[in-house]
Formats: C-alpha cells, sequence, structure tokens
C-alpha cells in the first residue's frame, strides 16, 4: 500500500514476470543507473528502494524483484500481496514471456490489491531485430486489461525512468495511511485468505 | 489382545535376549499398547516400544537404541529399557567405524533399567517438539533422573497414556509438560486429577519400595550380559526391596550414570535439575522464574537490552556472556588446508581411503589444497566410495563415461522438427540456456564470448534434466554445478558428481518447496533454542518464515563468498563432521552477528531481506565456520532434534529402511 506524510508516499512496487524478461536489470538501472550484460538470476527474492520526486511529492518506490521461474510462482503472493503498484515485464524478442505476462496480469487481477497501479513492460526493446511481440498487439492487451504500457530497455535505459516515474504520477496519493509500510506478511484478512502463500 | 510375544519377565536375562531377537521381527508391527500376559512371571506387558534411544553423547549417530516397556506385576508397575545388542550382521553395529564414535560396550550396557518400579519415580517430563524426536524425561523421588529416552518411533502420547491407566499420574500446574507420577501432596491437584483420570490403578498401596536398579554388573564385565550368564541383579528376590534410605546405594550408581551424560546437552541437565528442586523443596523455583521473565518481555518488549534477559529462559545457553566463553573454547582454530602429502597418507596400497572418518574431520578443520581437491570432491560427494581402490575407480569412471554419453544422447539425438513438437523440452532448454549465460561469468573460467565451458554447463544441465527428469531444472542449479564443473574440469566426472549432490540437495528444488520449508523451519527452531531474543524479535516482527535466508540455503551460499571461498566452504560442509546441516548453524551465526543491529534498527521483513542480501561479499567465512561449529556443538542433541530426519541436506528418508534410521554416519 502506499502511505503518505509529508508530502511523501511509501509504495511498495512488485516486478513479475518470465525468467530473463529483464526484470532484475530494469530495477537496477532504475535504481543504480548500471546495466550488466550478464546479470545474474535472481533466487529468493531482491528488495531495492529509491526515491523519486513527482512535483512536490516525494515517492520513496520499496522494490521486490522476484525470481521468475515458473517453480518459484508460488511465492510470489508473498511479495505482491499489499504492493501498491506492479510492473509486469516480458521481452520483446519472446513470444512465450508475453504470454506469462498476460498470466501474470490476470493472477493480479484476481489476486492482488484492487487499487494497484499496474506497467506492463515491454523489455530489451532495443533489439528490434529479434522482436516476436509486435508494439501494438501488446498496446491492446494493454488498453483492454487497464494497464499502461512502454516499450522498455534496461540497457539503453530508454524508458526505464519513465515507466517508474509514471506509476508514481499514478498512485492514488490521497490513500490514507492504514498501515505502516514495510509490512508484508500482515494484511487484511480478506487479502490474506485469498492468498495460498505458503510462506505466510 | 494377546498375540504378541511373550516373555518371562521373571527372568531378564531370557527377556533381554529374546527382545534381542525380536527386534527386526517386532518392529514390522505396532507392538505398543497390547497387553501380554506371562505366564511364567505373571507379569503383563502393558506398552512396549521399539526403537527408544537414548545420546550418550551430543551426537545422535552415537546413541543406544533399545526397547522401552511398561509391565505390571500384580498390581505395581514397572519400567524397562533395554539396549539392543549390538549384532555382527546387524544395524547396531552401524552406529559407529570411527572408534572414538563407538558407544563402549560397557556403556551400551551402564544405561540398561532392568525394572524400575513406578513407585519410586516422581515425576516424567516429556518434550514433544513438532519436528524432531520426542523425548520423556524419567524423574526419580530421589532426585535423580534418568537420560532423556528419545521415541524414534514417537508413542509418547502413548506411554504417557499407558501410564495413566496404571498409575496415579498428574499433569503438573506449573509445567503442562510435567507429569508428576505418586503425588499426593496437593489435594487440588489430587481432585483434579480423580476427575480427570477415573479408574486409575492406583500404586500407592504398595508397602515394599524397590530401588531402581541399574545394572552394574554391566561394568564390570560386559560379557556377563549376554543370555543366561546375566545374572547380576536380576533374580526375583530383588524385588523385595527395602525402605528407601537417604542414602540409597543406587543414588551413587545413578550419580555414575548421570556423569556419564556429562554430554548430555544443557538443556536436559537443567531440566532435570530443577526438577530435583522441585522434588526436594516443593517449590517450583524454574517455572517461576520463567514466568518472570516472560512477564518482562512483554512489558518491555521493544527494548533490546530487556531482550536480552529472555536468554534466561532459553534451553541452550545463550546467555551472552556463557557464549562468549563458549566461542573461545568451542570455535577450533582454522587449519591449513589438506596437502597432497598429507592426502595421500589415508590411502592404503590398494587405494582404498581406510579412516574417512579423520579425512573428513581433517578437512572440516581446513579444507583441502587447490591441487587435490578435484579428487577428494569425488568422495566428499560420495560419487566414489571411500573404501573403492584405484582399480575400482578407474574402471567406475570408464563405465559413467559411457552411461554419461548414452543418456547426452537422448537429447542430442531430437532434431529441429522433434523439438517443435516437443514443447517440454524447448522449455526446459530455454530456461537453461538463460541460465548458463549468466552464471559467474566474471570467472575466467567461463568469460567472454561463445566459452566452451558455458556449453559444457549447459549440456551437463540438459543431460541432468534428462536423467532426472521429474525434477527438471530449476534456477540455482546451474549455481550450484558452475565450481563443480570448475574443479573437475572433465563433463562426465562432473556431471556424476552433480548427480550425487543432487541426491542430497535435489530436495531444494522440489516444486512444492518442501525440502526449503523443512530447511526453514528448522532454521527457525535452532535461532529459538540458540537466541531466543532474536527469536522473539523475529516472531513479533512476523518474520518467522525466515524467507530472508532463502538463498542462503537454497544455494549452499554460493552467491554470498567469493569463488575459491565457495570451495573451501562446499568441502567443509560436504565432510558432514559434526552435523549434515552445517549451513544452518552457520545462518545461526550470521543471524546472531548482526542480532543487534537487525533488533536495535527494529528491521521489518523487507529490510531484513535487503540487508540480508546485502551482506553478501562482507561475511567472514572463517569466522562463521568456526562460530557455526560453536553453535552446534553447544545445541547437541536439542540441535538435532530441530531438524528432522530427511531434512535437506540429509538423503531423502527411504520407507525400506533398516532398523536404525541412516544418519550423519552415512556419506
Ligand atoms: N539487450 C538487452 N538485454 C537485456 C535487457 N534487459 C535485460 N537483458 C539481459 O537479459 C538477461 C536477463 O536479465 P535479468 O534482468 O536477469 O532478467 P530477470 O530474470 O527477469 O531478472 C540478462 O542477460 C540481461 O543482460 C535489455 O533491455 N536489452
Ligand atoms: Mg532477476
Amino acid at each position: 500500500m502506499a502511505t503518505t506524510g509529508n508530502n511523501s508516499v511509501n509504495a511498495k512496487l512488485v516486478l513479475l514476470g518470465d525468467m530473463g524478461a529483464g526484470k532484475s536489470s530494469l530495477v537496477i538501472r532504475f535504481v543504480r543507473g548500471q546495466f550488466l550484460e550478464f546479470q545474474e538470476s535472481t533466487i529468493g527474492a531482491a528488495f531495492f528502494a529509491q526515491t523519486l520526486a513527482v512535483g512536490d511529492t516525494t515517492v520513496k518506490f520499496e522494490i521486490w524483484d522476484t525470481a521468475g521461474q515458473e517453480r518459484y510462482h508460488s511465492l510470489a503472493p508473498m511479495y505482491y500481496r499489499g504492493a501498491a503498484a506492479a510492473i509486469v515485464v516480458f521481452d520483446i524478442t519472446s513470444s512465450e514471456s508475453f504470454e506469462k505476462a498476460k498470466k501474470w496480469v490476470q493472477e493480479l487481477q484476481k489476486q492482488g490489491n484492487p487499487n494497484m497501479v499496474t506497467a506492463l513492460a515491454g523489455n530489451k526493446c532495443d533489439l528490434e531485430d529479434k522482436r516476436k511481440v509486435e508494439v501494438e498487439e501488446a498496446r491492446t492487451y494493454a488498453e483492454e486489461n487497464g494497464l499502461f504500457f512502454l516499450e522498455t530497455s534496461a540497457k539503453t535505459a530508454i524508458n526505464v525512468n519513465d515507466i517508474f516515474y509514471e506509476i508514481a504520477r499514478r498512485l492514488p496519493q490521497a490513500q490514507p495511511a492504514q498501515q505502516p509500510a514495510g509490512v508484508v506478511l500482515t494484511n487484511t484478512p480478506a487479502q490474506r485468505s485469498q492468498s495460498s502463500s505458503c510462506c505466510s | 489382545m494377546h498375540e504378541t510375544e511373550q516373555h518371562d519377565l521373571s527372568d531378564d536375562s531370557d527377556y533381554a535376549a529374546a527382545s534381542r531377537h525380536d527386534v527386526s521381527r517386532s518392529i514390522l508391527r505396532s507392538d505398543s499398547g497390547k497387553s501380554t500376559t506371562s505366564e511364567a512371571g505373571g507379569s503383563e506387558v502393558v506398552y512396549s516400544k521399539e526403537n527408544v534411544a537414548i545420546h550418550p553423547t551430543q551426537y545422535a549417530s552415537e546413541r543406544i537404541s533399545g526397547r522401552l516397556r511398561l509391565f505390571k506385576q500384580g498390581s505395581s508397575l514397572f519400567l524397562s529399557w533395554i539396549p539392543y545388542k549390538p549384532t555382527t550382521d546387524g544395524s547396531a553395529v552401524l552406529q559407529g567405524q570411527g572408534s572414538s564414535s563407538v558407544p563402549l560396550e560397557k556403556d551400551r550396557y551402564l544405561y540398561t533399567i532392568k525394572s524400575l518400579p513406578l513407585a519410586d519415580v516422581h515425576s516424567i517430563r516429556r518434550h514433544t517438539p513438532a519436528l524432531g524426536w520426542q523425548y520423556t524425561i524419567v524423574v526419580l523421588s530421589s532426585g535423580l533422573a534418568y537420560p532423556p529416552f528419545y521415541f524414534y518411533n514417537g508413542g509418547v502420547r502413548e506411554f504417557l497414556a499407558t501410564l495413566k491407566h496404571h498409575v496415579f499420574i498428574v499433569r503438573s500446574a506449573d509445567d503442562a509438560n510435567v507429569f508428576l507420577v505418586n503425588n499426593f501432596r496437593d489435594p487440588l491437584q489430587r481432585t483434579l486429577s480423580s476427575l480427570e483420570l477415573p479408574g486409575v490403578v492406583s500404586i500407592a498401596n504398595r508397602t515394599s519400595f524397590h530401588k531402581p536398579r541399574i545394572s552394574m554388573s554391566s561394568l564390570d564385565d560386559p560379557e556377563r550380559v549376554n543370555g543366561a550368564t546375566y545374572d547380576g541383579t536380576s533374580s526375583t528376590s530383588e524385588y523385595s526391596g527395602q525402605p528407601k534410605k537417604s542414602h540409597d546405594p543406587a543414588r551413587d550408581i545413578s550419580i555414575q550414570v548421570l556423569e556419564k551424560f556429562s554430554l548430555v546437552t544443557k538443556f536436559a541437565r537443567e531440566t532435570t535439575s530443577h526438577l530435583f528442586c522441585d522434588s526436594h523443596d516443593g517449590l517450583n523455583a524454574y517455572e517461576k522464574k520463567q514466568q518472570n521473565n516472560y512477564s518482562s518481555v512483554k512489558h518491555t518488549s521493544s527494548q533490546s537490552d530487556e531482550m536480552e534477559k529472555t536468554s534466561d529462559m532459553s534451553p541452550v545457553a545463550s546467555d551472552p556472556l556463557e557464549f562468549e566463553e563458549l566461542r573461545l573454547i568451542w570455535g577450533k582454530q582454522r587449519m591449513h588446508p589438506l596437502s597432497f602429502e598429507e592426502w595421500t597418507s589415508f590411502f592404503d596400497s590398494e587405494g582404498r581411503i581406510t579412516d574417512s572418518k579423520a579425512l573428513r574431520e581433517r578437512i572440516f578443520y581446513g579444507g583441502v589444497e587447490d591441487d587435490i581437491r578435484k579428487k577428494v570432491w569425488k568422495f566428499l560427494l560420495g560419487y566414489h566410495e571411500y573404501d573403492s581402490t584405484d582399480a575400482e575407480r578407474e574402471y567406475l569412471a570408464s563405465v559413467k563415461k559411457s552411461e554419461y554419453q548414452v543418456i547426452k544422447t537422448q537429447w542430442k539425438s531430437i532434431s529441429a522438427a522433434q523439438a517443435k513438437r516437443f514443447t517440454k523440452f524447448r522449455e526446459r532448454k530455454g530456461l537453461i540456456d538463460k541460465d548458463v549465460v549468466r552464471t559467474d561469468r566474471s570467472i575466467a573460467y567461463y568469460e567472454g564470448d561463445d566459452n566452451p565451458n558455458v556449453t559444457i554447463l549447459r549440456d551437463i544441465l540438459l543431460t541432468y534434466s534428462f536423467y532426472n527428469f521429474d525434477l527438471g531444472y530449476c534456477q540455482g542449479m546451474s549455481d550450484l554445478l558452475s565450481p563443480i564443473l570448475y574443479v573437475m574440469e572433465d563433463e562426465s566426472e562432473s556431471f556424476w558428481c552433480f548427480v550425487a549432490l543432487m541426491e542430497r540437495l535435489g530436495p531444494n528444488f522440489n516444486r512444492d518447496q518442501s525440502g526449503m520449508h523443512s530447511q526453514l523451519f528448522a532454521l527457525s527452531k535452532l535461532v529459538e533454542i540458540l537466541d531466543s531474543p532474536l527469536h522473539n524479535y523475529f516472531k513479533q516482527a512476523d518474520c518467522l518464515n525466515y524467507f530472508f535466508c532463502f538463498r542462503w540455503i537454497l544455494i549452499q551460499f554460493k552467491r554470498e563468498f567469493e569463488y575459491d571461498q565457495i570451495m573451501h566452504l562446499w568441502e567443509v560442509l560436504w565432510t558432514h563432521h559434526l552435523s549434515e546441516h552445517l549451513h544452518l548453524y552457520m545462518c545461526v551465526a550470521i543471524l546472531k552477528k548482526h542480532r543487534k543491529k537487525i533488533m536495535g534498527e527494529q528491521m521489518d521483513f523487507d529490510t531484513l531481506l535487503k540487508f540480508i542480501n546485502e551482506l553478501s561479499g562482507h561475511i567472514d567465512l572463517d569466522w562463521t565456520i568456526r562460530e557455526a561449529e560453536a553453535l552446534c556443538t553447544c545445541a547437541g542433541e536439542n540441535g538435532a532434534a530441530c531438524i528432522p530426519p530427511g531434512t535437506p541436506p540429509s538423503l531423502p528418508i527411504e520407507t525400506d529402511m533398516g532398523l536404525y534410521p541412516q544418519d550423519d554416519e552415512v556419506l
């Protein structure tokens, strides 16, 4: 949940998507301004924090980067539960990763926080010659599902800050502070009961 | 009701002998809770449980297993515990080949309880952890206690239920896990218990006392324990007994017994000693102290210095000061790595490793030098048997090489057209392709474009996913394989070493996460006994799932250290010296080290995960191993009891196992 206080908002954001789509690369580009050709795979989950100024409000993103493999899927609810925002990432050179992205969107619609701001990122847009997912296809899907869509490249940094900035802008800033930020595992009973995580 | 074997319990030597013979038979059925009337002796077995063990040292591998029984003679109830005899073909011998780990024969029988009248029992404390072995501690009216009985096959409940039926037993008002036997002092308890336990056969009307008989004769001559020659204290005349005196000679014997247990963990000692207090002055100081501590926690739970106080109630020494001392004593100095010369001294003329235990211990304390790592790992991982000869291993290598090729061909021969129609294969290959290109690419061995070693890494993982199709490929596996290939420099040998490693770590990648959950759960239990302030903090901060340690455990700290340190750490872990689960004690050590910061900064789950992830590259490996060693020794049996059998990297439990579940001895 996003929480407010003195013009500053804490917002929990989760990155979801197929393994290798570039989730870790996106967040590392955003947080550290770096890109590693051989960014190691994410084991378990990684947590980052980064602050953005939007108008006169500062948004402190608390970012959960998750492991993408199907096998770790059961752990994901632990991270997206209570998240104010999500970026669902796919790799534009892989139609399979786009299909996986759709599944994540569905799951968030069913299980996630209903006020969640969700973005769809078509990553690796620097690899135009290997493109498998057309911009229009992804954009149409995003519109139909109430997501906002950007093509990004963690490698060239295209649209990376923009996607986080756009999320920050769309956060319901007036949302009352219902609970302290950072409490992942305790949530409203309704949300908890929806979860199938065995880790809570 | 009466189909179980019959015994003449008045003749203990026969009983002991018989119990040895039908061990294998009787464990095949549920043999407890059935009554057996013996015609000759007039004694009736009302409870019998196999595989009830005592642990003379802190190592589960050195336990002495036996049969626990309750039997009735007339209106009196007796308890007996007879250790199994080690057999030449059998399991008891399995308990250890290394000289120091074998319980001495006289020790084995030292703990024998031939017939303990329940009239002499003051109380029974039960300990039934959600995971791990249940045990009970029997405390005598004299104030002495028997060592904990570990119920490897469960059955503590049944044991107490049976007792309930036959003796007057009440639950202590102070501690729900303490059952007072023959306690008529407290009228309130008496009333409660008579309400609760109708039809209790009281043994209070027994006129004579029998002293607890611990078979002394075995001390002098262990051979005599065997069969009919064992007659020392077994005659029925002893049952006539004498009124108990304050200078009961049995007491001295028991003290001897207790001294034998000087290595029994502090927890057991504390528990029993507090119960002693209880029995002598009628006060329950321990529980009162506990209550005080609990309430102090309640009121000041946010203050870390107050939290320290809670360590008082930790079952194992976790008082910070005391710990400092223990650390000095126990965290043994690390040694230099095992050299080639030293390594060769472990082999006999045909190339067998004669004392694998000593070798493993040596490696535990220093690791190995680079030039012999390739050879050593094959043994540590279990690809090579310690008692194999040079010739056998050479032969094995060639057989295994072609076997590997066969499996590899299974996917190599899949044509493009076939792959198009084989989604599962394409997916699997896709996962592996994605991961190998981002595995340790900064290491020279895997560096650069079109590095052939990256291709080999891929080929081995893909072959493994065919060898173990059910498990398939899972992220993290490439991390585990990378150092193995780096060390072996050979595709087939690396594959088989990886297979051996996955025999133990495979469950880490189970779809249902069961392997990880059991380790994380064991970890939480270990922290609970080894650092209760931190445990309480995690509990209050809702961090008890320990998910922040997921990466440490999944890939054995692979991401936390430099490459050469990883190799050192892994060979230390793979010795399974002290524990198969040293990695869990390492987790405790690191968390404990940062306890002040974690609690002082009131880290929540997110912050904690970030903090732990960022420790990568900043952990002192030698310190952590030493600390883990100390914690493991300190936790002793209680630590082991936190880790249920079959928890990775223990080998998975097989259902058709013999009498003694295979444990740390097996590599
Ligand atoms: N060309 C290109 N490669 C990328 C981009 N983002 C990530 N990658 C590469 O894709 C691979 C997987 O990236 P990673 O961030 O680890 O993906 P994750 O599994 O979703 O976290 C890595 O080798 C990255 O270097 C991008 O925008 N362009
Ligand atoms: Mg990642």
